[in-house]
């Protein structure tokens, strides 16, 4: 068969030799299996080669600069930015904050390339990332106001993909509540790939926020790899709906006592979109707690995963895990897919998972709609409450009132 | 305001409503009160406009024909029924759900659709009215409310849609006598000549606090005695089985 992509190491600038050959030996790891199959039990259902065979003619890499580099700030509450075009680092503001205590930097690539990988996109990021940013708090540092990391893409990316890495330590007692903002308005396939490290020190908070400004033909595959100290918090919200592809592989290994970690997601998807959640879970200590809640809504042709797995180590007593998966699917042509999945080698735990799929309660419509709501707006209202819910444990009054809007225009159509 | 000639209604090939009139003028209370299975509930679904039915027959609404109505057209044109039932709604804040429906019939109507604040202050004037805590208010619609608190509900949307004829289906059921009597009092302090209601229940205990015009016994699907309030009283003493 026609491979439907071609990349060239010697597009990125400013390489050592060193550099090349690492990255060139993962290149060729990827060219060994390609983009990863529905053999890969990993990617079952999200069978990501042949979904881009259907929807790319080549794809190549890029590393090159758009002159545009105009994008919208969020005005619905103040914040700190940082400013990314195609990966790359542009611009960055924090003057709400205190000088010195934080640190941020294009990620260094010189230090962390490895051959190190689970699946071939992390060999094709090995080989090809370019730009990305490395984030760290001072102890004892807890920002004032949210940290919006602006990853824009511009509308001239066409059959391209854009690779990058990023590393987000938070230092001991710091506190952050990060918005990951995706923003790319054309109409043009283009792909993401991008591998995140993320440290949560002891006593410290992350709440990490994922959330597509518009509709966008992106293909995005995000891995977060997480390594949560003691008494830490690591909450995450992934409103991705809009996007054509995604996978969000979360790796949470929460490695020392009384650390928390939780996933939320609501996605609403339409047409022939595909999005997948697919968590890990490692409850390496004692006393930890993990709390999972997945909802889809599925209309049309779509198609959602969640793949969801605890790990409890023999060690980890008194775990209390819990995961929740919940599809309303719409259309006949919809798709639902949930694997759960626990592996526990501790005798004193609490697990548990469920997962429901089902059709909206037209008995609800029929009562919304007898009090003069239209049958659409009926529809919405329902949806929006489904999806709304998991916001509820949010505390950030503003951000969680900029989520509910953004989740209503992600259901009402834009 | 409503005619209704010679109704009948099946679902899931069951014949429930056999041949069934009705005539109900501005500003007239009718119950209709009837056994167990008797098609009392089907008449309310039917009325607004629930999906499943397989109708015959007529049905007037101030000359126009419902059946080529939706249920929100209905409701849009003053036509509300206080459910039996009133369903929980998870994720929908009471609020929300209050203020999109106000402004939906509104705007149907050709009225300025309220805002947030103006929205606010009338509502908890209405809630107030009927003894609700504001607090239920920004709850999710209906959940964990007692059955007491889901009948208030439903009469607080009566009074704030200002519908023309009003359905309350066995809204009595699961009152104590206290919400019995608010519920009543919400009631008839929106009776006027222009509005119409028709009351479906069980029980004469409701009529004590609403006195109706006319009652109406329903059985095996068609109405097959009508009286004055006094019919109401005799049937709490005989019970159905004389007439039926």
């Amino acid at each position: 068969m026609k491979q439907n992509y071609d990349f060239k190491i010697d597009k990125i600038k400013n390489l050592s030799s060193e550099e090349i050959s690492l990255r060139k030996k993962n290149l060729d790891l990827f060219y060994q299996t390609g983009f990863p199959n529905k053999k890969d039990e990993d990617w079952k259902f999200s069978d990501l080669n042949s979904i881009l065979r259907n929807n790319f003619n080549k794809i190549v890499n890029n590393d090159f600069l758009p002159r545009e580099k105009e994008f919208k700030i969020i005005d619905q509450f103040e914040h700190n930015f940082i400013s990314l075009f195609n990966g790359k680092l542009i611009s960055k503001d924090f003057s709400y904050e205190e000088k010195n205590k934080i640190l941020i930097n294009n990620f260094n690539y010189k230090d962390n390339l490895v051959l190190d990988s689970k699946n071939s996109l992390y060999f094709l990021n090995n080989a090809l990332a370019t730009g990305g940013f490395s984030l760290e708090i001072s102890k004892n540092y807890k920002l004032k106001k949210p940290l919006v990391v602006y990853n824009n893409f511009s509308n001239s990316l066409k059959e391209e993909i854009v690779n990058y890495k990023n590393s987000i330590i938070l230092n001991e007692n710091s506190e952050l509540n990060l918005i990951n903002y995706i923003n790319n308005s054309s109409k043009e396939n283009f792909m993401v790939n991008i591998l995140e490290n993320i440290k949560v020190k002891k006593d410290s908070s992350l709440n990490n926020i994922l959330i597509n400004n518009s509709k966008c033909n992106c293909y995005f595959y995000k891995y977060i790899k997480s390594d949560l100290e003691k008494n830490s918090n690591f909450e995450n919200y992934f409103l991705s709906s809009g996007l054509k592809f995604n996978k969000f592989d979360v790796e949470i290994n929460l490695n020392e006592e009384n650390s928390n970690s939780s996933v939320f997601s609501a996605l609403n998807l339409i047409n022939k979109e595909h999005q997948e959640i697919k968590t890990r879970i490692n409850h390496n200590a004692p006393n930890c707690n993990s709390y999972q809640k997945v909802k889809n809504v599925l209309n049309d042709e779509s198609k959602g995963v969640y793949q969801g797995k605890i790990f409890v180590k023999n060690i980890a007593q008194k775990t209390d895990a819990y995961q929740l998966s919940k599809a309303l699917i719409l259309k006949d042509a919809a798709e639902f897919d949930a694997k759960p999945e626990l592996e526990i080698y501790a005798d004193n735990v609490k697990c548990s998972h469920g997962s429901t799929s089902g059709s909206i309660d037209l008995n609800s419509i029929h009562y919304l709609k007898s009090r003069g709501i239209p049958e659409k707006e009926a529809y919405q209202m329902l949806i929006n409450g489904f999806l709304c819910e998991i916001l509820e444990k949010l505390s950030e009054g503003k951000i969680k009132n900029f989520l509910k809007e953004k989740l209503e225009r992600q259901i009402n159509g834009y | 305001m409503l005619n209704i000639k010679n109704l009948e209604a099946t679902i899931d090939n069951k014949h429930i409503l056999k041949g069934l009139n009705l005539n109900i003028k501005p500003g007239e209370v009718h119950a209709i009160m009837g056994p167990n299975g008797s098609g009392k509930s089907t008449l309310a679904n039917v009325l607004s406009g629930k999906n499943g039915y397989e109708i015959k027959g007529d049905i007037k609404y101030n000359g126009e024909s419902l059946s080529e109505l939706s249920t929100e057209e209905r409701a849009q044109k003053g036509i509300f029924l206080a459910f039996q039932y009133p369903l929980e709604i998870p994720g929908v804040n009471t609020n929300t759900f209050l203020r999109t429906s106000l402004n939906s019939v509104r705007k149907a109507q050709g009225d300025k659709e309220l805002d947030t604040l103006t929205f606010l202050k009338l509502i908890k004037e209405k809630a107030s009215e009927l003894g609700i805590d504001e607090k239920f208010l920004s709850r999710q619609l209906n959940v964990g409310f007692s059955g007491g608190e889901k009948k208030k509900n439903e009469i607080l949307q009566m009074k704030l849609l200002q519908p023309k004829l009003s359905i309350l289906d066995e809204t009595d059921s699961g009152l104590d006598i206290d919400a019995l009597r608010i519920v009543a009092d919400g009631v008839n302090s929106y009776k006027s000549k222009e509005n119409a209601f028709l009351i479906i229940t069980h029980y004469q205990r409701l009529l004590d606090y609403i006195k109706p015009d006319y009652v109406h016994v329903l059985s095996n699907g068609k109405i097959i005695k009508t009286g004055d309030a006094d019919l109401g009283v005799q049937l709490e003493k005989t019970g159905y089985s004389n007439i039926v």
